[in-house]
């Protein structure tokens, strides 16, 4: 169970660990309009992509594989797209003569998956280097505009790190249960789908219980440190704007340029 | 049943390189049936992960060594777990965790009715029964309660009534007297001797009370750094102080008074127990008396 790493943060001391995790959101968002930019076939840009996202992986000191191992997860959504396109795509002409896969299916059964995994890969980049905890943080920051509307920005972010923070010990506390429940002979991998589930019952209502617990304690240790809303608070780790950040925006900007100087290439 | 482990080693999260932890590096130990066994040892050196092989919660591989427990061996993959985890029962930490039901009645009963799915309702009462009354509860008062609404210490008699419920041969306990009072620690220790007494007839607990440890096992293995560095009786393993502070571990109160006499110059000659080290004293107290009398 301890096996699922959620987030998948990949500690490292490196420049791009280190940034503003504000910015890197931003940059990230930025990188997957960069992305959409490319112009349809003209792969050119995906390569100036690709060679962003390799640089990227090199600086954050993270080995490749790991980035890699993310598109796991999509790879079976990525397929279908792909085997759809290929074998419905009606325009152009076929390969074969009187085959069914045109070369317009094929190309651009190759564009969407080159488009889907160079996001993908992007947006690992952004949670392998900032851990949960800063991205929530990040995110806090970057909606500081919807203070204006009187929405409760930080209580949100605190919502959503509180949250995070409790994900591995609701893992730890689920393995204890059903371990202790196993030893009691319940059975959770046997019968059909309704036997299944209720088979479960003796693991999530524990559960249900102990969150509901932790939640108590958490909120009369808050109380009891006199923990009151968004006004006036300080940060304990501040993140100031940085050099690296810079560097960043520039980075991203030239990404942007490129891909649209290379949508005027076609190979 | 016997429980054989022979160089034992079981490594967490071993897909994720960075993250992998060898917990267990080579256990090797015998306990025989019929022993009340402790196994002490520092945080983190490994005792609840060894714990949890006994009944298959956590599996072994094939190549992590071997580890029999009676006639079952769990190196290989068809044996029946639920056979297994029938006869060799287990209680967590803060077992109190784990109750679900509705009634402390059918809570209590779970295990039994997964074990014994063709046990007749009156055999399932009378074992509820029992086990309840075992554990030193009201059945009556408390079978239709919601186990919810029991306070801190009947919380955890019922947990554990539904572990012994099924009359299991060994019975596994992982730090079980943790955050229980002096009182309820003694309560449960004689719950424990009466188990033992009865159908239970091995018992192995996990423990960090060196006293509990002293007073009632009759053999403790020491762990460290996921090995076995000692077994043997509390009195042989408690004799090496040195060793102990080594390995970050404390003694049972009788020792330190033993110690503290010693440097005075009143040698004693008893055992861990309270009782036994009491009757040194007075003996001694007598026969110095006597002396001085004289
Ligand atoms: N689920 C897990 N994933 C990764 N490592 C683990 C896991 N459980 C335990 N460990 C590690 O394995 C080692 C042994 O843990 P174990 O729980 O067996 O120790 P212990 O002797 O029972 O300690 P304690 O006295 O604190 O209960 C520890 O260093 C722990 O950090
Ligand atoms: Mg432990």
């Amino acid at each position: 169970m301890k096996d699922v790493t959620f987030g998948q943060y990949y500690p490292a001391n490196s420049i791009v660990h280190s940034m503003n995790p504000a910015v890197k959101i931003l940059l990230t968002i930025a990188y997957i309009v960069a992305v959409f930019m490319v112009k349809q076939f003209y792969f050119l840009g995906f390569a100036a992509c690709l060679l962003a996202v390799i640089l990227i992986t090199i600086l954050a000191k993270i080995p490749f594989l790991k980035v890699l191992k993310s598109v796991k997860a999509v790879i079976f959504f990525v397929l279908l797209s792909a085997i759809l396109q290929l074998l419905f795509n009606k325009n152009g002409t076929p390969l074969w003569k009187g085959g069914f896969i045109t070369d317009v299916g094929l190309l651009t059964a190759g564009f969407i998956t080159a488009r889907i995994v160079l996001m993908v890969l992007g947006a690992t980049l952004l949670t392998l280097t900032t851990s949960p905890v800063d991205l929530a943080d990040g995110i806090e920051t970057l909606l500081f505009p919807l203070k204006l509307i009187k929405f409760p920005v930080h209580e949100f972010a605190l919502i959503m790190s509180i949250a995070l923070r409790f994900i591995p010990t609701l893992i730890d506390e689920t393995d204890r249960i059903i371990k202790a429940q196993k030893a009691r002979g319940a059975d959770f991998d046997s019968g059909n789908i309704f036997k299944r589930a209720k088979a479960l019952i003796p693991v999530l209502i524990p559960l249900l219980i102990s969150s509901f617990r932790r939640a108590d304690e958490l909120a009369d240790a808050m109380d009891a440190r006199c923990y009151a809303g968004s006004k006036k608070r300080t940060k304990y780790k501040k993140t100031p704007f940085t050099v690296s950040d810079f560097f960043g925006l520039v980075f991203m900007a030239g990404l942007i340029v490129g891909v649209v100087f290379l949508n005027g290439f076609i190979i | 049943m016997q429980i054989v482990s022979k160089d034992l080693v079981y490594t967490y999260s071993e897909k994720a390189k960075a993250l992998a932890f060898r917990a267990l590096d080579g256990v090797t130990l015998t306990i025989p049936e019929g022993e009340f066994f402790g196994i002490i040892g520092q945080t983190g050196s490994g005792k609840s992960t060894f714990v949890q092989h006994l009944n298959g919660l956590i599996p072994t591989k094939e190549g992590n060594g071997q580890l029999l427990v009676g006639e079952f061996d769990l190196t290989d993959k068809n044996t029946n777990l639920k056979e297994l985890r029938k006869k060799v029962g287990m209680v967590f930490q803060y077992p109190e965790y784990q109750l679900f039901a509705e009634t402390v009645f059918e809570d209590v009963a779970f295990g039994l009715k997964n074990f014994y799915p063709d046990l007749p309702q009156v055999d399932v009462e009378d074992r509820v029964k029992q086990a309840i009354t075992t554990v030193g509860l009201d059945y009556d008062k408390i079978k239709e309660k919601s186990p919810f609404e029991l306070s801190g210490g009947q919380k955890r008699r019922v947990a554990i009534a539904g572990v012994i419920v099924s009359r299991p041969e060994v019975l596994v306990l992982d730090e079980p007297v943790a955050g229980l009072d002096p009182v309820g620690k003694r309560e449960f220790a004689r719950l424990l001797k009466t188990l033992h007494a009865t159908f239970v007839k091995t018992v192995v607990i996990v423990s960090h009370d060196m006293d509990f440890v002293a007073e009632y096992c009759s053999s403790v293995a020491v762990f460290s750094k996921g090995k076995v560095v000692k077994v043997g009786t509390p009195k042989q393993v408690f004799e090496d102080r040195v060793g102990m502070r080594e390995m970050g571990l404390d003694i049972p109160v009788t020792e330190y008074l033993k110690d503290a006499l010693k440097e005075k110059g009143v040698i004693l000659d008893c055992d861990l127990s309270v009782e036994s080290f009491t009757k040194a004293v007075a003996e001694k107290f007598a026969k110095n008396k006597g002396e001085t009398d004289l």
